[in-house]
């Protein structure tokens, strides 16, 4: 039974020995389970190792690029697979299932005070299914591989003569519905177990940066289920489709696969800003400014996702007027995300901002997406992007927004809610130190591909002038820097889960429910769904020495007790 | 690392290309360059404007309102209305105004001029070709200086897309329909490659992707058309035994992305002695040629076979190059067909039949006979 404790004014839940990870045991226990959090967790291993995986290709591409010439140990077969498999790894198997799936799965039940989402064994399902497409993917590899870039245009992808083409397009395929099933079951979730209390305009932003997302992930990626499928149809069966020799036309392959790949982009980046919404007001210990604006454009950004697609084919030889119409609608997705930025501003503004590791990627979010986000408008403006298209420039756009802020939010979440995940606090002085590393790392690697793609250097080149020599150089120092964060990050989280102080329930001052229930959070989350209040509402939190963290004094909030002192409204 | 550093100290000493232009943008030199400049420029301003703007309130507030101890201050505002609409309107309206000024600059930059000169691109795996108007064909770009110039192209296979930096021009190449792009460029480079601008193929079109960067020659008007002539009758005024020498290295230029001539394995077999095997010619002379279907080249050639001599069967790979597949080559090589003269494909054969006159890249390595009949034209009125 929840309670309300008098003395302690905390939610009362029975202290035991008993957590989500100790319930029960043994290997079966973890593949059969429907405990969301256990899915988030074995989500989390997976996508992590996939992280790996794709960053060792990224390392050997950045260490082919260190030479213009041609080098003895890779040949422009292997590079041109490589390049491909970093960018397919990277976008399906890590980034977009790493928030929503990982986390999301882990965090937004309990942020509603649910036992678990709306359908535990559909969650379950959706793992399998990831586990179904990554086997594809690997799959792909030992039938011959493929080499057709990770955005797979035709007619190169129909005719080349690799043999893993139709093993990925299975497995992205699969992973798509992986994705769909994830999607359906947070939209019913946030829908149906809302807490009393929590209002659409009370739920913490994450969970409408994840509603937004969920809704992308359902109408968009049956586009790519279906463009896929007439991909491998066309190319298994010779119907013309995409293959002009064959009556088709590549353009259109270019057209569906955009329609998916570019609202794809926000289901990337639109739980990254859910997080930092999360980060900057926890670690700022102050409501989150701005709250319906932050909200709202989450779902502009969604929306205006679906109609920007064009956007990609300014020189595909679509016509000017086409041009023209994206273009405008490009410029307004710049509208929310700057809303968005000037928001989080906002939240620091008469904080007590904490520099926890947490923090810090948050921080490193904001520096990076600015840059990622400003970037995006010399893309989007007609004639500058005609210079910049299929250039570094472009490269180096999307990997501030897709690295520098997707997956850096994703680190920046995974410290957030370690403590509550696994019960134990790294240490924060190698966690600064590993944050440094990638920040700087990143910075060096891809601020220099700025300048690579402005002066013209094309992507995707084995070869290239030796005028751009100097620039590959710092680029791939930047990247062995970025490794060697990435390494310390992963040692020292390793050791935490061994090693690490235990972590009270509440160690950063967060307000949300999740950091009222113990860290780890038991089997069924919270006895009953307890009533919540403000979830920004900061002003009943404070250090607690015995407890060793932060406690929410639920006896201090109007809205759970009738009794408590009325405070002036902020 | 050492090799690395190694690389680049002799790359330093021995003057290795630099990088045109300025901190960003490299060498403009169309006349809508200009114009795509100012407009990056203007947007890379107003970025750093922003991001000293965002980065600089953030460090100050982190400074101003770091935590002290383990307090919770939970004081500011939690909204502001005003200050919200502001900075919604304030994007929005940027976002207005540069649309519009790229829109304006892009339609200068896509319309071409009633009266360019044309020139007809083909785009193949791996190789571009250029015809001009009177028929010259070349595998760099050659452009008259200071007049609009229109390119229509079309591609043989997948997409490419054509890319020159320092005139700001890009559009893909896409099979099965024209597409086309035009530039104007004022200044001449004449024939000296380190002047000359870089011309890239920018959509990944497979292996060697990478290698579909040419030159691009910007003659003044004068110059061009004596290269233009000269290049149209290159192939008559060359008598043919010098054709070897004089035509085919350059024809070879098309070939070279995937025919080596050193036995280095590349996409279609190399026109050297590799593993065991004589070079094209000889192999070709002996029959000894492997077939995908397990026939070889002896069972093909001779009186009453399908090829008479074996200068057929070499003539028949190049225009139907699908027909007979080497071992364990794969059918990527595209037709010719259309594409070479007569004379250009006897230039080739006989190439091959020299190939120990040339050194490795397809450079011949004998000097010319002093009384060169077919040297190119002296540039007088009469000749044009």
């Amino acid at each position: 039974m929840t309670t309300l404790d008098a003395t302690q004014g905390r939610l009362n839940i029975e202290a035991s020995a008993d957590n989500y990870l100790t319930h029960t045991r043994g290997v079966l226990s973890w593949i059969l389970t429907l405990d969301h959090k256990r899915i988030g967790v074995m989500y989390l291993f997976a996508v992590l190792s996939s992280f790996f995986v794709g960053g060792v290709f990224a390392l050997l591409v950045r260490t082919k690029l260190l030479w213009p010439d041609a080098v003895s140990w890779m040949t422009k077969e292997q590079y041109n697979q490589l390049f491909t498999l970093h960018g397919a790894v990277m976008v399906f198997l890590v980034i977009i299932p790493s928030i929503p799936a990982a986390l999301g799965n882990f965090v937004l039940p309990i942020m509603l005070g649910a036992k678990d989402v709306a359908f535990p064994r559909l969650n379950l399902f959706s793992f399998w299914l990831w586990l179904a497409g990554a086997a594809c993917v690997i799959a792909s590899l030992l039938a011959g591989s493929f080499d057709t870039g990770w955005t797979f245009y035709t007619p190169y992808s129909t005719r080349t003569e690799f043999g893993g083409v139709v093993w990925v397009l299975t497995g992205v395929f699969i992973l798509g519905f992986s994705s769909i099933f994830t999607g359906m079951n947070f939209i019913v979730t946030i829908h149906k177990l809302r807490p009393p209390g929590m209002t659409w305009f009370r739920m913490p932003l994450f969970l409408w940066a994840i509603y937004a997302t969920a809704l992308i992930q359902v109408l968009a990626t049956p586009v790519l289920a279906i463009t896929l499928s007439l991909l491998a149809i066309e190319r298994m069966f010779h119907i013309g489709i995409f293959d002009p020799a064959m009556g088709g036309d590549p353009v259109l392959f270019q057209h569906f696969f955009w329609f998916y790949s570019h609202p794809a982009v926000y289901i990337m980046i639109l739980p990254g800003m859910g997080i930092i919404s999360e980060i900057i007001a926890v670690h700022s210990h102050r409501h989150i400014f701005g709250y319906r604006f932050i909200a709202f454009s989450s779902v502009a950004i969604a929306i205006f996702s679906f109609l920007v697609w064009g956007h990609h084919m300014f020189v595909s030889g679509q016509s000017s007027l086409m041009n023209t119409i994206f273009s405008a609608i490009t410029f307004s997705v710049a509208i929310p995300s700057a809303i968005k930025v000037f928001n989080w501003l906002g939240t620091l503004y008469k904080g007590s901002i904490s520099l926890t590791t947490p923090m810090l990627y948050g921080l490193s979010f904001l520096f990076l997406f600015t840059i990622g986000g400003l970037t995006g408008i010399h893309l989007g403006t007609l004639n500058v992007d005609i210079h910049l298209h299929d250039t570094y420039f472009v490269v180096a756009h999307f990997h501030y927004v897709m690295m520098g802020s997707a997956l850096i939010a994703m680190i920046g979440g995974l410290h957030h809610w370690w403590p509550k995940m696994f019960g134990r606090m790294y240490s924060e002085f190698w966690g600064a130190i590993a944050c440094g590393l990638v920040f700087v790392g990143f910075n060096v690697t891809f601020f220099t591909q700025f300048m690579l793609g402005s002066h013209g250097m094309p992507r995707r080149y084995y070869l290239y002038q030796p005028e751009y020599q100097i620039y590959h150089v710092i680029s791939t120092l930047g990247a062995y820097t970025m490794a060697i964060g990435f390494f310390i990050t992963a040692m020292y989280l390793i050791h935490s889960l061994f090693r690490g102080k235990l972590a009270p329930a509440n160690p950063w001052g967060g307000r949300s429910l999740e950091w009222q229930c113990p860290s780890p959070p038991p089997h069924d989350n919270f006895p009953t769904t307890p009533r919540v209040g403000d979830c920004y509402d900061f002003s009943i939190v404070r250090w607690d020495e015995k407890e060793g963290g932060y406690i929410v004094d639920r006896t201090l909030d109007p809205e759970l007790n009738p009794n408590a002192p009325k405070r002036s409204s902020h | 690392m050492n090799a690395l550093f190694t690389t680049l100290a002799t790359a330093t000493a021995t003057a290795a290309p630099r990088l045109t232009g300025g901190f960003w943008l490299p060498q403009a030199s169309s006349t809508s360059a200009a114009s795509v400049d100012w407009m990056f420029n203007a947007i890379t301003w107003l970025s750093y404007f922003f991001f000293v703007l965002i980065v600089g309130i953030m460090l100050v507030f982190i400074v101003k309102y770091r935590q002290r101890g383990r307090e919770v201050r939970a004081g500011g505002p939690t909204h502001h209305t005003a200050l919200e609409v502001t900075w919604t309107v304030i994007p929005l309206l940027l976002s207005v105004v540069i649309f519009y000024l790229g829109f304006k600059g892009y339609l200068d930059h896509v319309t071409p001029p009633q009266d360019a000169y044309q020139i007809d691109v083909t785009a193949q795996q791996w190789s571009w070709n250029f015809r001009h108007p009177n028929g010259a064909q070349t595998t760099d770009l050659y452009v008259p200086a200071d007049r609009p110039v229109k390119l229509v192209m079309r591609s043989e296979d997948v997409l490419h897309s054509l890319y020159i930096p320092d005139f700001r021009v890009k559009k893909d190449v896409v099979p099965g329909r024209y597409s086309t792009l035009w530039f104007n460029a004022p200044t001449p480079t004449g024939e000296d490659v380190t002047l000359a601008h870089n011309l890239f193929c920018t959509e990944y079109c497979g292996k060697d992707h990478s290698d579909m960067n040419r030159k691009v020659f910007v003659l003044a008007q004068a110059d061009f058309d004596i290269w233009a002539e000269n290049e149209r009758t290159k192939l008559e005024r060359t008598p043919t035994d010098e054709l070897y020498w004089r035509v085919g290295p350059i024809l070879y230029k098309r070939c070279v992305s995937c025919h080596t001539l050193d036995g280095t394995p590349g996409t279609g077999p190399s026109w050297g002695p590799h593993d065991g095997l004589p070079s094209m010619w000889e192999r070709t002379r002996q029959g000894l040629q492997k077939f995908a279907d397990g026939t070889s080249l002896k069972d093909l050639i001779g009186p009453g076979k399908e090829f008479e001599v074996p200068e057929d069967y070499l003539r028949n790979s190049i225009l139907q190059p699908g027909k007979h597949l080497v071992a364990p080559y794969g059918n990527a090589m595209p037709t010719f067909q259309g594409q070479l003269s007569n004379k250009a494909i006897d230039a080739l054969i006989g190439f091959m039949k020299h190939l120990d006159e040339f050194d490795s890249k397809g450079v011949w390595k004998k000097t010319p006979p002093p009384s060169a009949p077919a040297a190119e034209p002296k540039k007088t009125a009469d000749n044009r």
